[in-house]
């Protein structure tokens, strides 16, 4: 297994960001049930769970593509509410989507700046200023060391790792508090997925971004993550740290049964053998 | 896992056939790539052939001032139209409305001033501005009630329509010629007989054309230019992912059909200046139809996220060029229609094709 050294999360880290007993339903379906989790600043937080475990509805209500049902964000120690996508972006938290949310039809550097463009005036017109977000897109992309044709390619004509890697540099471009990924080594490969973990580790490093990953590869997530949430039919039945628990552990969990009780069960029999 | 992995990359690196795009090599590659790149080239070399054709069929009839005169007025009205769709099915949206819209803002121009007295000026304006309220109903019906637009636009044509001959007995309502309103808007001072080409009354012949054309200007540098445009093709290319993103979708497709409502009501305007009168059952579903026709061959997608004004307005003029050149050839007008859609299909086949050749990257 590849090592990349993971410097130990200080456990003075404040709380950036609280989401507290979060509920939603889709109509007949219930998607969250009553779920808290906390994320300290510079944590690196994996979210794990079987396919329709909660996992993508909970991180859209983050982002604010969904609204909660019931429930209350808290960032920063302050309170907050999103109504769109656009609020939580203005607040820092940055997602990439499993879909990647780019737009095929339009050019990199468009979809780098997309919510966020630059513009310069002409005859008192708005205009956009494409040459400047060009060169920054550029620029941008070649400091991550991310290899695409050209940043003028429309996106469909990209590969899927250049996509993922596109939209990864596009979270990170405004320097956020939050980063939130869902899937992000989905459409990659071995090297362009170690590149993604490794930009991860540096935000964290440098810029003491806290982030939100949803991985389904357990190594990775023992790579590189400080704390697991395990989410189960839409509530969350293990938090635990990296260091408390194993892959192996974690991966008898999800083998001993689907049940709710048995996972809850099993997960706090590890936390007490840990404690011991 | 990991060490099967790592052969797996060995093998992607010894792979000597060069992946990724491929430049094109044969003459019919490099011919697809400039039109998947420049849709506006395919459509203005098949208008030029057109205008070749009836010119040499004619003994020289089409390239006439009085001929082209016309050809270009129904260019202009349909352009107009068709470029008030463009926008809109960007955004994978479609209002079949446009002319009930069509009639409606004229009528209303016509029967304020008939029965109140008002400048047309006004009444244009109002006729206008209840042609862009049109868009926000049709806007807000389609994206509050998540009712297709195909829908939603077919109930407010028919609403319209209806309207629109109820208020006033469907009279037709002559309007009064005020100066300079009908002179600005498209009433044709022109005299081949005693003026010239490049003279005031030689403009007034082509006022509407030249209204469409600052229209299409306007429309491709909010397109290409504007943040509004970015988010209106990432609305249509990928709705979910631009709402993801923080694109108000909802808000961008009502200002679309907005627009689309205004450019219809103008057109109406324009339509009503040239004839001095206000014709309740004006444009008719056949004139949304042909404008769409025209959009579409164009080089607009009909499943949004790309099209182009300049290809709209070069579509309406070829549709303008086939009805009018083969009445001109002595042609019925119906077998005009014939042309006409075996056009459409050509079009739309062409259209699919380069979009598939895209997406294989082949080109």
């Amino acid at each position: 297994m590849s090592s990349l050294v993971i410097p130990p999360l200080s456990s003075d880290n404040p709380v950036i960001l609280e989401m507290r007993h979060i509920s939603k339903t889709f109509g007949a379906v219930t998607a969250l049930v009553d779920v808290s989790i906390q994320l300290r600043q510079g944590e690196v937080l994996a979210l794990v769970g079987d396919n329709g475990a909660g996992k993508s509805t909970l991180i859209k209500i983050l982002s604010g593509f969904h609204q909660p049902d019931a429930g209350t964000i808290v960032l920063n120690g302050k309170e907050v509410h999103f109504g769109s996508p656009r609020d939580a972006r203005a607040h820092g938290i940055e997602t990439v989507y499993q879909d990647l949310a780019l737009i095929g039809d339009l050019t990199v550097y468009h979809n780098m700046f997309m919510g966020r463009e630059y513009h310069k005036r002409i005859l008192g017109m708005k205009l956009l200023d494409n040459p400047k977000m060009r060169d920054l897109a550029k620029n941008y992309l070649d400091t991550l060391g991310i290899n695409i044709p050209s940043v003028n390619s429309k996106v469909e004509l990209l590969s899927g790792g250049q996509r993922q890697s596109v939209a990864v540099a596009r979270s990170i471009y405004s320097s956020p508090k939050v980063l939130v990924l869902d899937e992000p080594l989905a459409a990659l490969g071995v090297r362009e997925g170690a590149n993604v973990l490794g930009l991860i580790q540096n935000l964290r490093r440098e810029r003491q971004v806290s982030t939100i990953l949803i991985v389904h590869s357990y190594n990775q997530v023992f790579e590189v993550c400080d704390r697991i949430n395990f989410l189960h039919s839409g509530e969350i039945v293990l938090d635990a740290s990296t260091s408390e628990t194993s892959e192996e552990e974690l991966i008898r969990i999800v083998k001993s049964g689907l049940g709710r009780e048995a996972i809850a069960a099993a997960a706090r029999r590890i936390a007490s053998s840990k404690s011991e | 896992m990991h060490a099967t992995r790592d052969v797996d990359t060995s093998k992607v690196g010894a792979e000597k056939p060069a992946v990724g795009i491929k430049a094109p090599a044969t003459f019919w590659e490099k011919v697809l790539f400039v039109l998947s790149r420049h849709r506006e080239t395919s459509i203005a070399v098949i208008a030029l052939i057109l205008v070749i054709y009836f010119q040499v069929g004619s003994n020289g009839g089409f390239l006439t001032v009085q001929f082209l005169g016309v050809v270009l007025r129904d260019t202009s009205r349909l352009g107009l139209i068709a470029v008030a769709e463009v926008m809109l099915m960007i955004t994978g949206e479609i209002d079949l409305s446009v002319s009930g819209t069509f009639a409606l803002a004229p009528y209303i121009m016509a029967l304020m001033s008939a029965v109140w007295g008002t400048p047309l000026a006004l009444g244009a304006l109002v006729g206008v501005g209840i042609a862009v309220l049109v868009g926000v109903f049709n806007g807000l019906i389609t994206v509050r009630f998540r009712v297709p637009s195909l829908i939603t636009t077919v109930g407010t044509l028919f609403l319209l329509q209806g309207f629109v001959v109820s208020i006033y007995n469907s009279q037709p309502i002559v309007t009064p010629v005020q100066e300079p309103f009908n002179f600005i808007f498209g009433e044709s001072l022109f005299d081949p007989r005693g003026d010239s080409l490049f003279s005031w009354h030689g403009v007034t012949a082509f006022s509407p054309l030249l209204w469409t054309v600052l229209v299409i200007v306007a429309i491709t540098v909010v397109l290409h230019r504007t943040t509004f445009g970015l988010h209106t093709i990432a609305t249509g290319s990928n709705l979910v992912g631009a709402r993801e993103i923080g694109v108000r979708t909802d808000r961008i497709k009502v200002y679309n059909f907005m627009i689309a409502g205004g450019c219809a009501g103008f057109a109406g305007i324009l339509n009503t200046c040239q004839f001095s009168s206000a014709d309740p059952a004006a444009g008719g579903p056949f004139l949304t139809l042909q404008a769409i026709a025209a959009a579409v061959i164009g080089g607009t997608s009909l499943l949004g996220g790309s099209g182009t004004a300049v290809g709209a307005l070069i579509g309406a003029f070829v549709v303008a060029t086939l009805n009018n050149g083969l009445v001109m050839m002595g042609a019925q007008a119906t077998v005009s229609d014939i042309y006409l859609g075996a056009g459409i299909l050509a079009a739309m086949i062409l259209n699919v094709q380069v979009d598939r050749l895209r997406a294989r990257r082949r080109i």
